[in-house]
C-alpha cells in the first residue's frame, strides 16, 4: 500500500517535472507564468468580490435580455428566449431522445424565427409591438437568426452561380462576392441604415431592424458563398460523373448529389460565419439599434452607474461568449449527427 | 454548376442546348439591368426631392471639423479632400502597426500551443478561446474605457511615449491598436497552429534526433516549412484587421470611416462619401494583398 502510494507520488512528480520543469528555461517560464497568472487572478478576484459594484448588472437584467420591451408584454420576449433555450437544450441533449422528437428538431429550428416574429411583433391575437421597442439579447438573437436565414440560401445560390458555366452569371456572382468581401461591415451597415431609404420608391419604408437584417444578410452571404464554394470544390469529380451516368439532370445533380455533400464539408466554416454574425450584430449599437451592446451603452450613460464599464463589459463578454460557444457546440452536434446518418 | 464536358459524340445536335443558356443569360442580364435602372431612378427622384444632385464639387470646400493631430498636418480650413487623405493615412498607420504586432502575438500564441510546458499551452488555448468569442467592438471598448481612460496614469504614459518616439500617438490610437492586436492575434494564432499542424510529425522527430531543443526545432525546422500553409491564411486575417480598423468610430479615432461619417452628417453627401470609402478600402486591400503576394513569392522561391 505504502509502496504503491509512494510510486504514485513519484509518478506524479515525474509528470509535473516533464510538463512544467523539463529544462531550466522551462522552469523559469513556468514560474514567471505562475506569478503573472496568480497575481492577475488575485487582482481580478479582489476586484470582482470587493471593489466591483454589480448592481449595474443585476438591477438591469430584464433590460439586457429584453431591451425596452413594454412591461405588460415582456413575457412574450422571455418566452421566445425560453423557446430558443429549450431548442438548444433538446439539440445538445447527450442521451438518446425519442425518435419522433429527433425528426421534428430541424423543423422546430426553422420555425423558431417565425415564432419569434409572432411573439415579438404581433399576430395570433397578440397586441402589436413596434420594432423600435425590441432590444437586448432578444434583438441580438433575432438579428442573428434573421441574418443566417437570409444569408445561407443566398450564399448557396451565389456559390453555385460562381461555379456556373454561364459566363454572365459567373461574372456577376464573382464581382458581387469580391466587392462585398473587400468592404468593412460597418460601411455596409451604414449604407443599409442611411442609404437604403434613398433607393426605395417614394412612400416605401423599411424598419430599422429589417434594414439591419437585409444589410447583414447580404454581407454575410458573400462570405458563406466562399465557404460553400470550398465545399463544392472539395467534392471528388467521380461524384459528378456518377450522377451523370445515372442520368440525373444538372439541377438534380446539384440538389441531390453536390449540395448535400458540399454543405456537410463546409459546415465548420459556415458555423464560424454564424458565430461571426453574432459578433457582427454588435456594430448596430452605433447605428441606432438597442441590441445587447446598444442597451448597455444606454445603461452606462445613466449617471447612477457612472464609471461601471468593467462590470458591464465583463457581463457582456460572458453573454456573447456563451452564445458563441453554444452555436459552436450546436454546429458540432449537427456535424456528428450528419456523419452518423450520412454516408457510410 | 460546373458541367464537365460531355464527349462530342454523346452531345445531341440540339438547338435547345445552345440557345437555352443564351436566353437564360439574357434574362438574367435584363433582370439585373432593370433592377439597377429602377434603383437609380429612385435614387435620382429622392436626391432631387432633397435638393442634392450627385457631384464631387464639395470636396474642395473647407471641411471645418477638427481632427486630432496625426501624421499629416491638418487645419479646419483645409478641404474635405485633404481630410479624407488624413483619415486614410491614419487608418494606414493603425493597420500597419497592428499587422506587425498581431503577427508577433499570433505566432507566439500559436507556437505556445505546441510547447511542452503545460501551463504555457493552456494559457495560449484559453487566450484563443476567449478572445475569438468576444466581439471585436467589445475588445475596443474594454481597452478604451477600462484600461486607457479609467486607469490612473496610463494617459500620462502614452503621452510620454508619444513625446519620446516623436510620433502622434494618442490614447484613442493605443486603445484601437491594442484591441485590434489582441483580437486579430487570436485568429492568427489559429492560422499558425493549423500551419504547424500541417508539417509532418517526422520533421519534429528528425530535428529532435539531431539534438535540437524545442525552441530551435520550431524556429529552424518547423516554422519555415509551416510558412507556406500560413501565408494565405495570414493574408485574409490582415484584410480583416484592415476592415475591423473602421471600428475606430467606437473609440473616437479619426480613421477614414469616421471622417466619411462626419462628412455625411455635415453635408448629407452619403453616396459620394460612400464611394470614396469604397475606393479607400480598395486601395488598402490591394496594398495588403500585393505585399502578401510579394512575401509569398519570396518564401516560395527560398523554400
Amino acid at each position: 500500500m505504502a509502496e504503491s502510494s509512494r510510486s504514485r507520488r513519484h509518478r506524479l512528480l515525474l509528470t509535473l517535472r516533464r510538463n512544467l520543469f523539463a529544462s531550466p528555461l522551462d522552469g523559469l517560464i513556468t514560474l514567471v507564468l505562475l506569478a503573472v497568472c496568480g497575481s492577475g487572478l488575485w487582482f481580478l478576484m479582489h476586484w470582482a468580490l470587493i471593489k466591483a459594484d454589480w448592481a449595474v448588472v443585476y438591477e438591469n437584467v430584464c433590460l439586457y435580455f429584453n431591451g425596452i420591451f413594454p412591461a405588460d408584454h415582456v413575457w412574450r420576449s422571455w418566452s421566445w428566449l425560453a423557446v430558443l433555450a429549450a431548442l438548444c437544450g433538446l439539440t445538445l441533449w447527450p442521451w438518446p431522445l425519442p425518435r419522433p422528437l429527433m425528426r421534428l428538431l430541424p423543423l422546430l429550428w426553422i420555425l423558431s424565427l417565425p415564432i419569434g416574429l409572432v411573439l415579438l411583433a404581433s399576430g395570433l391575437g397578440l397586441e402589436p409591438v413596434r420594432s423600435r421597442f425590441w432590444g437586448g439579447l432578444q434583438l441580438t438573437l433575432l438579428l442573428t437568426l434573421g441574418t443566417i436565414a437570409l444569408a445561407l440560401p443566398l450564399g448557396i445560390l451565389l456559390a453555385l452561380g460562381r461555379r456556373s458555366s454561364l459566363p454572365l452569371l459567373r461574372w456577376l456572382c464573382t464581382s458581387y462576392i469580391e466587392l462585398i468581401r473587400g468592404v468593412p461591415l460597418i460601411a455596409v451597415l451604414f449604407f443599409g441604415q442611411l442609404m437604403i431609404p434613398l433607393f426605395l420608391p417614394e412612400g416605401w419604408t423599411f424598419s430599422r431592424v429589417l434594414r439591419a437584417v437585409l444589410s447583414l444578410g447580404f454581407f454575410v452571404a458573400a462570405y458563406m458563398a466562399e465557404d460553400v464554394r470550398g465545399g463544392l470544390q472539395a467534392l471528388p469529380r467521380t461524384q459528378l460523373e456518377a450522377a451523370r451516368s445515372l442520368g440525373l439532370s444538372p439541377l438534380k445533380t446539384i440538389t441531390l448529389v453536390e449540395l448535400p455533400q458540399a454543405l456537410r464539408i463546409a459546415l465548420p466554416a459556415l458555423a464560424n460565419q454564424c458565430v461571426a454574425s453574432v459578433q457582427n450584430t454588435s456594430l448596430l449599437a452605433y447605428l441606432g439599434l438597442i441590441e445587447l451592446l446598444g442597451i448597455s451603452r444606454s445603461i452606462l450613460a445613466n449617471p447612477s452607474y457612472l464609471g461601471r464599464h468593467l462590470e458591464v463589459y465583463l457581463w457582456l463578454a460572458l453573454l456573447y461568449w456563451a452564445v458563441c460557444i453554444l452555436m459552436t457546440s450546436l454546429a458540432r452536434r449537427l456535424e456528428r449527427t450528419l456523419n452518423v446518418t450520412g454516408h457510410h | 454548376m460546373s458541367l464537365s464536358p460531355v464527349p462530342p459524340r454523346l452531345r445531341q445536335p440540339n438547338w435547345r442546348r445552345r440557345l437555352l443558356p443564351i436566353l437564360f443569360q439574357a434574362a438574367i442580364g435584363l433582370l439585373v439591368l432593370g433592377a439597377i435602372a429602377l434603383v437609380l431612378s429612385n435614387l435620382q427622384v429622392n436626391l432631387i426631392r432633397r435638393g442634392l444632385g450627385l457631384s464631387f464639387d464639395w470636396l474642395g470646400r473647407p471641411a471645418r471639423f477638427p481632427l486630432a493631430q496625426g501624421f499629416l498636418p491638418y487645419k479646419t480650413a483645409d478641404s474635405y479632400a485633404w481630410a479624407f487623405v488624413v483619415g486614410f493615412v491614419n487608418s494606414l498607420q493603425v493597420v500597419v502597426v497592428g499587422l506587425v504586432l498581431s503577427t508577433i502575438l499570433g505566432v507566439l500564441a500559436g507556437a505556445a500551443s505546441f510547447s511542452g510546458n503545460w501551463l504555457l499551452r493552456q494559457l495560449a488555448n484559453v487566450y484563443v478561446a476567449v478572445a475569438r468569442n468576444i466581439p471585436p467592438l467589445l475588445h475596443l471598448l474594454f481597452w478604451y474605457f477600462v484600461v486607457f481612460t479609467t486607469l490612473p496614469g496610463v494617459r500620462g504614459h502614452v503621452n510620454a511615449l508619444a513625446a519620446w518616439l516623436r510620433l502622434p500617438i494618442s490614447v484613442e490610437f493605443m486603445a484601437l491598436l491594442v484591441g485590434l492586436t489582441v483580437y486579430t492575434g487570436a485568429y492568427i494564432a489559429e492560422v499558425v497552429r493549423g500551419g504547424i499542424n500541417s508539417v509532418p510529425r517526422g520533421q519534429w522527430e528528425a530535428a529532435r534526433s539531431l539534438g535540437l531543443n524545442e525552441g530551435r526545432t520550431l524556429r529552424l525546422v518547423v516554422l519555415p516549412q509551416a510558412l507556406r500553409a500560413i501565408l494565405p491564411g495570414l493574408n485574409s486575417q490582415y484584410i480583416n484587421l484592415a476592415k475591423n480598423s473602421t471600428l475606430a468610430i467606437a473609440v473616437g479615432y479619426s480613421d477614414i470611416f469616421s471622417i466619411v461619417n462626419t462628412t455625411f452628417t455635415q453635408t448629407g453627401r452619403s453616396i459620394e462619401a460612400f464611394v470614396i470609402l469604397l475606393l479607400g478600402f480598395l486601395v488598402l486591400d490591394l496594398l495588403i494583398s500585393g505585399g502578401m503576394n510579394l512575401l509569398n513569392q519570396v518564401v516560395l522561391r527560398r523554400g
